[in-house]
């Protein structure tokens, strides 16, 4: 039963020293130097100027971390800034490039779609049983590159496991943004059954990719297409699809996220999300709960933006599969029994390291992946600025 | 040509082109297979009917291949025209199996029947035997290409046994699926197969309809 959170005592952390903090923020403010002012970077000015841009941003984000011992808000700024700049960036060098959104057929034959993490899954059947791709990218290409996006999506997943969808994924916060809006949800009862529909989505498109040779799921049914690069629809079929792009991105990257305050299309319908979450048997950062201080008030499921909280998997002391390590949950218990974990170890053993193993691994990722990202959005809203 | 020489042919193709079959039939039974009971013999009964019906969709396709000679599967539009019909069966088919799914066993239980699709429990018609009739008129480019060979044939029972013979090729390969078995079935793993047989039916269902209403898809 719930217990009422009023009665329970609440022991919110102290912050940490400002000397201190600065002192554990200096390795990553080291790192983002080292992307960002390396000797192979540009010298423009502009380029110097986002890039400091980003350098500031990312390690005064970790320095709040650091000094206020809270996760989730600190890392929400970056990530929903991510998500609404990629976009920026991304349409800007599209429009640069071709002059539209849309991509050609011949464009794709020619093997020029730039390449997203969210066709890996599907690409995996193809490959063990043809030996082809399924993509109409090219492999070694620079940027947008199918090798260089799976060796740094390996990375990042191997560190973080489903840690991807709160640190790197260049999608999620987008409704992570709108989510955000509300004061409260208007939409409270959720069907737990809908934490199904991810793996649906993920058997179909693997299965159909299989099938028909292609990525399924980025030719039907990916939301971002809408802000992104969508199929130039030439005949009825393929406005069927740019409806169908546009239908997904607005019902659950606005509408529904605005009206339960949850990620609804990364809990309710992403197949990538899915697919990371095998991967968080093997992460060694986990998000444990110690059974012997929490008094279930369920509040950390009210707040998880995922819906990995149950009843039953509180009650079990962990999170569900599907946890994506934002940190809301251990954030927001009143008696800090919901910690970060290392496996292995003992339940809320140095819970404060553990966490810090975590964001040190998760933030030297987000800068170089995300923060580059940043980087040239930035760098792309000064050059029309200046 | 002897008999023999030509079953051995049919026998390869279906051999090499074992992978092109899996993968056109990987999104039908794959779904239906996670709905029905774990256990080697469940699934082996479910392949069993599965393969059966196929191989009675691929008899009837060789009488037809064989009678028009000119093999129907050759020319674009009355190929776009069965195939498209084939997809729209297909999805209805997926979509009653997901429905009458609902019923299965999470847990052991005593009921040993495979998924029949239908109102009336254990009196419907086999799911299995539907979609494997089905995906057996499936145009595949492997089921086309023995399609052409068989309209080559001189009688039509040597079309039939060459059929038979390819059949048999690509059957090896269905063989893996038995693991599928292994997999515990809970509530979770049935509903995700069911959502998922829903999903892969309204692609179906769509494609079939623009392939009736002679409409390409995008690119293709």
């Amino acid at each position: 039963m719930a217990t009422d959170v009023r009665t329970l005592p609440l022991a919110r952390p102290e912050p940490r020293g400002i000397l201190r903090s600065l002192l554990l923020t200096l390795p990553i403010l080291i790192w983002s130097l080292l992307m960002f002012f390396n000797p192979g970077s540009s010298t423009a000015p502009i380029r110097r100027i986002a890039a400091a841009i980003t350098v500031l941003f990312m390690t005064s984000l970790f320095f709040m971390m650091m000094r206020t011992r809270s996760t989730y808000r600190w890392r929400r700024i970056f990530f929903v800034s991510l998500g609404i700049l990629f976009p920026i960036g991304f349409i800007y060098n599209l429009i640069l490039m071709r002059g539209s959104m849309g991509i050609p057929v011949e464009e794709m034959i020619a093997g020029r779609t730039p390449f997203c993490f969210m066709p890996i899954p599907f690409l995996i059947l193809p490959a063990a049983l043809t030996r082809t791709l399924v993509f109409p990218g090219s492999i070694a290409s620079s940027s947008h590159g199918i090798a260089a996006m799976v060796a740094l999506w390996l990375a990042l997943t191997l560190v973080m496991g489903k840690g991807w969808c709160s640190y790197a994924c260049f999608f999620g916060g987008i409704e992570e943004g709108v989510a955000a809006i509300p004061a409260r949800a208007k939409i409270r009862k959720l069907d737990p059954r809908l934490r199904y529909v991810p793996w649906a989505v993920l058997l179909a498109m693997v299965l159909l990719s299989l099938a028909i040779f292609e990525p399924a799921y980025c030719m039907w049914l990916c939301p971002f297409k809408a802000v992104t690069e969508y199929v130039a629809a030439r005949n009825a079929l393929g406005l069927v699809q740019n409806v169908i792009f546009v239908l997904l991105f607005a019902g659950l990257v606005i509408v529904l996220p605005f009206l339960t305050k949850k990620r609804t299309q990364c809990s309710w319908f992403c197949p990538f999300g899915a697919f990371q979450s095998i991967f968080n048997k093997i992460s060694i950062f986990e998000v444990k709960i110690d059974k012997e201080r929490c008094k279930p008030c369920l509040l950390c499921q009210n707040a998880c933006p995922n819906l990995s909280l149950s009843k039953e998997s509180v009650a079990r002391g962990e999170t569900l599969l599907s946890c994506m390590k934002c940190g809301a949950c251990v954030d927001v218990c009143p008696r800090q029994a919901i910690v970060w974990h290392i496996k292995g170890t003992q339940i809320a053993w140095k819970p404060e390291r553990a966490r810090l193993m975590f964001l040190y691994s998760a933030w030297a990722l987000a800068v170089m992946f995300g923060g580059s990202i940043i980087a040239e959005s930035v760098y792309t809203i000064l050059h029309f600025v200046v | 040509m002897p008999v023999f020489a030509s079953c051995g042919e049919a026998l390869l193709l279906g051999l090499a082109s074992g992978p092109a079959c899996i993968a056109a039939c990987g999104p039908v039974l794959v779904p239906s297979l996670l709905t029905e009971r774990a256990g080697f013999r469940p699934h082996v009964r479910y392949l069993s009917a599965f393969l059966a019906a196929r191989l009675l969709g691929y008899m009837l396709f060789a009488v037809v291949a064989w009678e028009l000679g000119m093999l129907a599967s050759m020319l674009p539009a009355p190929r776009m025209l069965l195939m498209g019909a084939v997809y729209v069966l297909l999805a209805c088919i997926l979509l009653w199996y997901a429905y009458s799914a609902r019923r299965t066993c999470a847990q052991p239980c005593a009921d040993s029947k495979l998924v029949s699709i239908g109102a009336k429990k254990n009196r419907g018609v086999a799911g299995a035997a539907s979609l494997g009739f089905l995906t057996g008129l499936n145009l595949c480019p492997p089921f086309v290409a023995a399609g052409i060979r068989a309209a080559q044939m001189g009688s039509l029972v040597a079309a039939l046994l060459f059929f038979a013979a390819f059949f048999v090729g690509t059957s090896v390969w269905f063989v893996p699926f038995l693991s599928l078995g292994c997999f515990v079935r809970n509530q979770a793993v049935i509903t995700v197969a069911r959502m998922a047989m829903v999903l892969i039916a309204l692609y179906y269902l769509s494609m079939g309809i623009a392939m009736l209403l002679g409409k390409k898809v995008y690119g293709y």
